[in-house]
């Protein structure tokens, strides 16, 4: 098994929060990215790396659990990404599978807040064939009321799946609580009433296709054994007649909130779990908010930091401590995750944890520690640039949250200008008891944690 | 000239010891356009050489090694000099190998190298170190494993089954009484005696020097020259019949489903690359494509998926691909059914079911069996084959895709006998025939004798108890939504399936508190 099984799952909860960065003017990423604009909409991006014979083909949708914005269709975004599979009248789904499994990729999907993406890794000389299946079924998915109806009873399985991890069951409260009015307070899987109801929605999902699965939505990332020129040829070919559509969801913001608010599972069987869930920044590749929170963060959290020492190593009342905000494209949550010993040890880790925000408010830090974050975020990023999967990736989620595959660069080259002023700052800002939830899992019908 | 011999003669231990350090196993993977290098320390042993009475030591020792302080540094003071490196190292360890493996950027490679050697060699296996990684361990074995993934519980649970009274019994993470009972000197004597020259191969890849591969392997030259005999690998035992096991547990949603039995072969054996077509057919890891996803998920939306295995599959929840490091020589066939709806459930979903007895468990059982049956009485059809061929050429590819991925494959290739599993599977699936398929189905695969492993809610154990035993029909429980739409032929296959006949001749309730026993003492 792998190590820090706990710690891991800690993460899991904590979300996957990039904290990269750069220490020169260069670009962090050290490839250049080709984007070409096609007049409907669709944003094609190629950034030819060398991998002999692979390519990684990445279509990411701009639409999320963050545009279910009707009372009732909450996880529809994923559920429609299931459909998606469900064939087309060229590409009935049995076509489809035959097709995918000669091309011999690794394909699949995934959706999350703000967007879908699709994703296709494989033989590079198959691309035209990758373009002309997605091209298709993104034009023209079709399929019946009976196929709608029992892709419903996946998503389910899904849910029931997932229902097990008592971190999920947090993690929905912890939305719900945080959030009255914006789409951010339910998960991408959704509410298990609306995923039960799912079956009875087949004319919403034809309204659903309609609306976000147009190329104004849309961007197409390739990277890998190819070149510029073929990849926008293709696009031109399979995706060129696609027809720009004309909605934009209004997505209603949240008021401030005014008090710390809590969110409990009570579970005696598994460790207690303290998280502490404050509203944060917006994406933004132009204020340093997000960069400086990232520091700060990791200053605070990281192994090599003093509280981890004090509370994990020397007296062992937490079994892990991490934290760092969520990259939205809505203001979210900065989560800060703490897995305990004992749940009698929950309102301490709590206040370890609040004061040393609360001293980062006035104390700047030191220029050593701020100049080796920055060098471990150049180098984290750095590291993960092995395989056209994991360039695609990083691009996606600039492309996600910003629109612009060129924000990675911009959003980087930001940290260079993160001062111990700038971290003292997103402290007294976003650090503050009224915009905070506090997520527990403990023995107890409540966490008593103030 | 006598001198000349003499001194020739004194020379001997010396040119002994320069041999050992060159003969060294070492398996290289150059690369001089990466930016990093990655360090692959394979030893033989892991949990197989827990002692008896102390599950989970080589699990324990490894994670503390990397944990944990060296002879001259705290963790602390590690993880403060390698922060600003982003240095990414981490042990797997499984039934049979402990993989430490470190990534880090060629501008710190030398800077970081006396840490990487230190942990392998000075650990500090100080109280603090131990005490904490233990007790996070401990409630692994306790807690976590039951309470986080139902999937992931099963799988466990099906190994405990299979493996049962031998030294693959136990999970890698080791068993609450296991655990408790190991000392820090349990700790530190292990690390003596496994971690040794003579179980350890090097692997190194991406872009290094040929003097830092030869510092290297002097220092790995210093662990210990040998120590015990490792253990032979227990070797799954075949079950009269059907046995299952069902894990009761409060307030699961669904029923996870992991069935097995003995497989005598691994990648060391060319009708691997056969068994690798058929397996890819009924069941491939994660894909739309297998016969068993499309009967079970997308035609019938019983649960997320369905899939078939013919080794080891590390965290298959998580993984696509599958990952190196987990080599056995002791095998399996698996199938893993993804949670499925328990009666409960479906009763507060759907009035016209309120009836209903049982979730769809058995039903989702009898179809998989029936799967397999057909294959094996009928074989897979050309052109199935062909697809299959097609596609696993390819895909196999992609298992590769980074350069810690491919030294990890290398490394393994080397336990299975193989050098390169990845290109010599290549060759044996180009050269394969449909009539080696279907032969080789016939020669390993049946379904009379398996162990099935249920996690399910309270509330279903009973009822699938008594389902089970009485092979009672199973008609599958539809919501009139999805009944009135289903085809012809799906309504004619449903009627077969619920009366498909299974070999069950007994069936456990377990409470999810009462799983993990260790092994009886001795093994």
């Amino acid at each position: 098994m792998k190590l820090r099984s706990i710690a891991f799952l800690c993460m899991l909860f904590i979300g996957l929060h990039e904290v990269v960065g750069q220490a020169s003017a260069k670009k962090i990423l050290p490839f250049g990215i080709q984007q070409k604009k096609f007049t409907n909409g669709l944003n094609v991006v190629t950034v030819p790396f060398n991998s002999p014979g692979l390519a990684a083909f990445f279509i990411v949708v701009r639409a999320g659990s963050r545009d279910e914005v009707e009372a009732g269709k909450t996880g529809f975004a994923h559920f429609f990404e299931h459909m998606m599979f469900r064939g087309t009248d060229k590409y009935p789904k049995e076509e489809y599978n035959l097709i995918l499994k000669s091309i011999g990729a690794s394909a699949n999907a995934n959706t999350s807040f703000d967007r879908t993406v699709y994703h296709m890794t494989g033989n590079a000389l198959m691309l035209e064939k990758m373009f002309e299946i997605e091209g298709d079924r993104f034009q023209n998915l079709h399929y019946t009321d009976h196929d709608f109806k029992t892709e419903a009873g996946a998503v389910k399985g899904e849910y029931t799946k997932n229902s097990a991890s008592p971190f999920q069951q947090l993690f929905e409260k912890v939305l719900s609580t945080s959030f009255e009015k914006h789409t951010y307070a339910h998960t991408t899987m959704g509410f298990f009433k609306d995923v039960v109801d799912m079956p009875n929605q087949y004319d919403y999902s034809l309204t659903f296709f309609d609306r976000f699965y147009r190329p104004e939505y849309t961007t197409i990332v390739v990277v890998g054994d190819v070149k510029a020129a073929d990849v926008n040829k293709y696009a031109d070919k399979y995706f060129g007649k696609w027809k720009r559509g004309s909605y934009a969801p209004t997505i209603e913001s949240e008021p401030e909130q005014t008090t710390t608010r809590f969110a409990h599972v009570q579970n005696p069987a598994f460790p207690p779990y303290i998280s502490l869930n404050y509203k944060g920044p917006a994406f933004s590749d132009k204020s340093v908010d997000l960069p400086a929170l990232n520091i700060l963060t990791t200053l605070l959290f990281d192994q090599s930091g003093d509280l981890y020492d004090k509370l994990v190593v020397k007296e062992q009342k937490a079994r892990s401590l991490s934290g760092g905000p969520i990259m939205a494209r809505d203001a979210l949550l900065i989560q800060i995750g703490s897995s305990l010993v004992k749940a009698a040890d929950l309102q301490y880790i709590k206040d370890e944890v609040t004061g040393a925000l609360e001293n980062a408010k006035t104390v700047p830090v030191d220029a050593k520690k701020l100049a080796d974050t920055k060098s471990n975020i150049k180098y984290s990023f750095a590291m993960r640039l092995d395989s056209p999967d994991q360039i695609a990736n990083s691009l996606a989620q600039f492309i996600w949250l910003s629109g612009n595959p060129e924000s990675l660069n911009s959003y980087y080259a930001l940290f260079d200008k993160v001062t111990p002023e700038d971290i003292m700052a997103v402290a007294k800002k976003y650090f503050n008891s009224n915009s905070l939830t506090i997520g527990t899992i403990g023995p107890g019908e409540a966490g008593n944690v103030k | 000239m006598k001198h000349t011999f003499r001194k020739l003669l004194a020379m001997i231990p010396a040119l002994f010891a320069f041999l050992l350090v060159v003969a060294q196993e070492t398996i290289e993977l150059k690369l001089p356009e990466s930016n990093k290098v990655v360090i692959k320390l394979m030893f033989r042993g892991g949990s197989i050489t827990d002692p008896a009475g102390k599950d989970g030591l080589a699990n324990l020792t490894a994670g503390i090694m990397m944990d944990g302080g060296t002879k001259d540094k705290t963790a602390k003071q590690i993880q403060e000099l390698i922060y600003p490196m982003a240095v990414n190292y981490e042990v797997s360890v499984d039934k049979e190998v402990t993989v430490f493996t470190f990534q880090v950027h060629v501008d710190f490679l030398d800077e970081f190298y006396p840490v990487l050697r230190d942990l392998m060699l000075h650990p500090s296996f100080s109280d603090e170190d131990y005490r904490k990684v233990k007790s996070n361990y401990e409630v692994y074995v306790d807690q976590v494993i039951r309470a986080s993934s139902d999937e992931e519980y099963s799988k466990m649970a099906l190994e405990d089954q299979l493996f049962r009274g031998t030294n693959y019994q136990h999970m890698v993470g080791g068993n609450t009484p296991g655990l408790a009972a190991i000392t820090l000197d349990d700790v530190k004597e292990y690390h003596k005696n496994y971690f040794t020259r003579k179980n350890l191969t090097i692997g190194i890849g991406g872009k290094y020097p040929a003097a830092f591969l030869a510092k290297l392997k002097a220092d790995m030259n210093s662990l210990p020259a040998t120590g015990p005999e490792l253990p032979v690998a227990g070797k799954a035992n075949t079950p009269d019949g059907l046995n299952v096991e069902i894990i009761s547990k409060d307030n699961a949603l669904g029923s996870a489903v992991f069935t097995g039995f003995p497989l005598p072969i691994t990648r060391s054996n060319d009708d691997f690359a056969a068994l690798m077509v058929a397996n890819s057919y009924l069941g491939e890891h994660r894909k739309s494509y297998g016969k068993l996803y499309d009967k079970i998920r997308s035609t019938r939306s019983m649960n997320y998926g369905d899939y078939s295995y013919i080794e080891w599959y590390e965290n298959g929840g998580g993984n696509m691909l599958p990952v190196p490091g987990v080599p056995r020589s002791s095998n399996y066939f698996a199938l893993w059914i993804r949670p499925v709806q328990v009666a409960e459930g479906l009763k507060k979903q759907y009035a016209e079911l309120k009836d209903i007895e049982t979730g769809h468990a058995q039903f989702a059982l009898r179809l998989a069996v029936r799967e397999i049956d057909e294959m094996i009485e009928k074989g897979i059809s050309k052109e199935d084959f062909e697809l299959t061929r097609q596609f696993l050429r390819s895909y196999n590819k992609l298992y590769i895709q980074t350069p810690e991925k491919q030294l990890g494959f290398l490394m393994d290739s080397k336990f299975y006998g193989r050098t390169n599993y990845i290109q010599e599977m290549d060759k044996l699936l180009a050269k394969l025939t449909i009539e080696d398929v279907n032969k080789t189905i016939r020669k390993y695969w049946q379904t009379k004798n398996m162990f099935i492993t249920i996690v399910t809610d309270d509330s279903e154990a009973e009822p699938l108890k008594a389902a089970l035993l009485q092979n009672k029909p199973s008609p599958m429980s539809y919501s009139n939504l999805v009944k009135a739409g289903l085809p012809k032929d799906v309504v004619d296959e449903d009627a077969k399936i619920a009366n498909y006949k299974l070999n069950v001749k007994a069936v456990n309730i377990v409470n999810s508190k009462d799983t993990f026993k260790p092994a009886p003492k001795g093994f």
